[in-house]
């Protein structure tokens, strides 16, 4: 079972306090070394952050999931984890991506400030589709602009 | 992580003069194999020689551990362990200790620039993240933390190498953590001993009180909605307790069920129920109610002893029932409820509409009657939804085949449109307040007199 491939989307609030520089350079950070340890572990996925939110989409092996999951879980900089999916996947999204990255733009803005709305009932309830969907589309229209993992 | 920094307050046995190979076998001991984190008895040693300066105690009660244990076994249970051990120590300093006081029970014990403040933040800290998600053998696991505060200020002299009432004191707080809620933290504050010390008081008086025949029943009338006939009563207790005076369940039932003291007033409200019922001159029922507490497969033996015993006939009696009594262990439970029923006894769901109300349970045994809350009752003449409940309910009860009784009927008004859907009984202020049993036994004399001359 831990070698079976797993998916998991969630959604969380960002703890981060400092202007926008100061953030964006935090995110850089957590993006160089999440890259790098999800190299290792063989795990793949994309991250989608606004100045209110984070949204990830980690897929790998069970065992690697698990653990990139607790380190996350033990990360001061977010809070109020949801996790909108996690089930078994017969093929990754994100094939070619460590940590693909979205920022903040017009479309990442739309869907973060709509999952943040909802209680995380409803925001389950939406299956962590329309965040795969909408990231994995982000990321093939911008694949030009986004700096390869 | 190594304790290492803790050699100053190490328990006297391990530190000093011992071999090496003394030093481990006395830690292994004191140590639990899971998790490597020492145990009780180690904390107590290094509370003992922590002196006098000042020390923060927090102590950490998972919520929900034991559900995770019996949906998902041990091995798992275990993991989840190893993993909050994990995430409290990427919380607290290094110079802080982390102690397994037992399953789910944990200390952190600060005893080095120790402050209000710093628990405080460390507490804040250990709720959110010990509550967030685990995932473990591809489960997605949910567990809460509560925590309990305990400081001692440095030459405090209340508390000064007192061990014990600091520990005393941080599982007073975190009792209070509980009691709100779980999943948050409280710290220790004197009063907070003070209402313990009241709370033991209570417990105290509570368990001579039957023998000082300090508890009553008083009976309120129970009428059928079509006939205005009066059919029967409810049983009410009453505690006229020495000092505090007259109380209501609501005063003390809570600590009783706490205390496990509310079988034994059960019984008693039982036995006596059924004494006073079967001298009334007519054949009223009597509806007694009965704490999920005493759903136990005993209550049968006990309420057949009291029928035989009064020479109550068993259709005479109702137990009436709420639905957190189907919370805990709803097979047993409903293996009682339906022994007796066998017996003739009816069974009343009680306060239907403030639970969960699950229609499941009103599913899951063959009940003879649901009384719905008074909160619907009382509001259903301005409030249109209330009255949509009450409405819905009636209905549900007509369907399935029970009795529905309306309760806390304070006003006239209600009589008419509980008539017009269909409900068969009401109970009420506007038709009766609860009686004593000697007037109610006048009562029932001149309702009988005015039933034959009628």
């Amino acid at each position: 079972m831990s070698q079976t491939l797993h998916r998991l989307v969630y959604l969380s609030r960002n703890e981060m306090i400092g202007t926008t520089e100061e953030i964006a350079a935090e995110v850089q950070r957590i993006l160089a070394v999440s890259r790098r340890r999800n190299f290792s572990a063989g795990i793949t996925g994309a991250l989608m952050f606004n100045a209110g939110c984070f949204a990830q989409v980690l897929e790998g092996r069970l065992a690697a999931v698990s653990d990139t999951f607790e380190r996350i879980q033990r990360d001061p900089r977010h809070s109020d984890v949801s996790v909108l999916e996690f089930e078994p996947i017969s093929a990754r999204s994100f094939p070619d991506w460590s940590m693909a990255y979205v920022g903040q733009n017009d479309r990442s803005d739309a869907i973060l400030s709509t999952l943040a709305g909802l209680g995380s009932i409803d925001a389950a309830a939406l299956r962590a589709s329309s965040v795969l969907e909408n990231l994995e589309q982000i990321v093939r229209d911008e694949d030009a602009l986004i700096a390869v993992g | 992580m190594s304790h290492g920094l803790l050699v100053d307050i190490e328990p006297s046995g391990a530190a000093g003069g011992a071999s090496d190979a003394g030093k481990i076998g006395e830690a292994s001991r004191h140590h639990d194999p899971l998790t490597g984190l020492p145990d009780r008895r180690w904390l107590h040693q290094a509370l003992a020689n922590c002196g006098a300066v000042p020390v923060a105690l927090l102590l950490v009660d998972l919520d929900r551990f034991k559900a995770v244990n019996d949906t998902l076994g041990h091995p798992v249970g275990d993991q989840l362990l190893c993993k909050v051990v994990e995430r409290m120590r990427s919380v607290i300093r290094t110079s802080d200790l982390i102690v397994r006081l037992g399953g789910d029970e944990f200390a952190i014990l600060q005893h080095t620039d120790a402050s209000i403040e710093g628990a405080r933040a460390i507490a804040t800290r250990l709720v959110d993240l010990v509550g967030r998600a685990y995932l473990i053998d591809g489960h997605l696991v949910n567990i809460g933390a509560s925590v309990g505060i305990a400081t001692r200020e440095a030459g405090d002299p209340a508390g000064e190498g007192d061990g014990d009432q600091l520990l005393r004191r941080a599982d007073l707080a975190l009792y209070r953590a509980k009691a709100a809620g779980r999943g948050c933290y409280r710290l220790f504050s004197t009063d907070m001993e003070q209402e313990a010390q009241a709370r033991r008081q209570l417990e105290m008086d509570m368990r001579r009180a039957v023998a000082l025949r300090q508890f009553v029943l008083e009976y309120q009338p129970q009428f059928t909605l079509a006939g205005r006939r009066l059919r029967g009563f409810e049983a009410l207790l009453r505690w006229n307790h020495p000092t505090h005076g007259r109380m209501e369940p609501n005063d003390f039932i809570p600590l009783a069920e706490e205390t496990g003291l509310v079988v034994g007033i059960g019984d008693w409200v039982i036995r006596t129920a059924c004494q006073t019922a079967a001298q009334w001159p007519a054949p009223m029922t009597v509806a007694v109610n009965v704490s999920p507490a005493q759903l136990a497969p005993g209550l049968v033996d006990r309420v057949a002893t009291a029928l035989s015993r009064s020479g109550l006939p068993a259709n005479r009696l109702e137990i009436e029932i709420t639905e957190t009594a189907l919370f805990g262990n709803p097979e047993t439970v409903l293996a009682v409820l339906g022994r007796l029923k066998a017996l003739g006894v009816r069974i009343a769901m009680d306060d239907f509409g403030t639970g969960c109300s699950s229609l499941g349970h009103l599913r899951s045994f063959p009940f003879d009657r649901i009384k719905i809350d008074r909160s619907f009752v009382m509001d259903m003449i301005t409030n249109p939804s209330a009255a949509a409940i009450v409405r819905a309910v009636t209905m549900l009860g007509h369907t399935l085949g029970f009795e529905t009784t309306a309760e806390g009927v304070e006003e006239f008004a209600h009589l008419a449109a509980l008539a017009g859907i269909g409900c068969t009984d009401v109970q009420g202020f506007a038709l009766g307040r609860p009686l004593a049993a000697d007037s109610l036994t006048a009562l029932l004399l001149e309702n009988d007199c005015s039933e034959a001359s009628a």
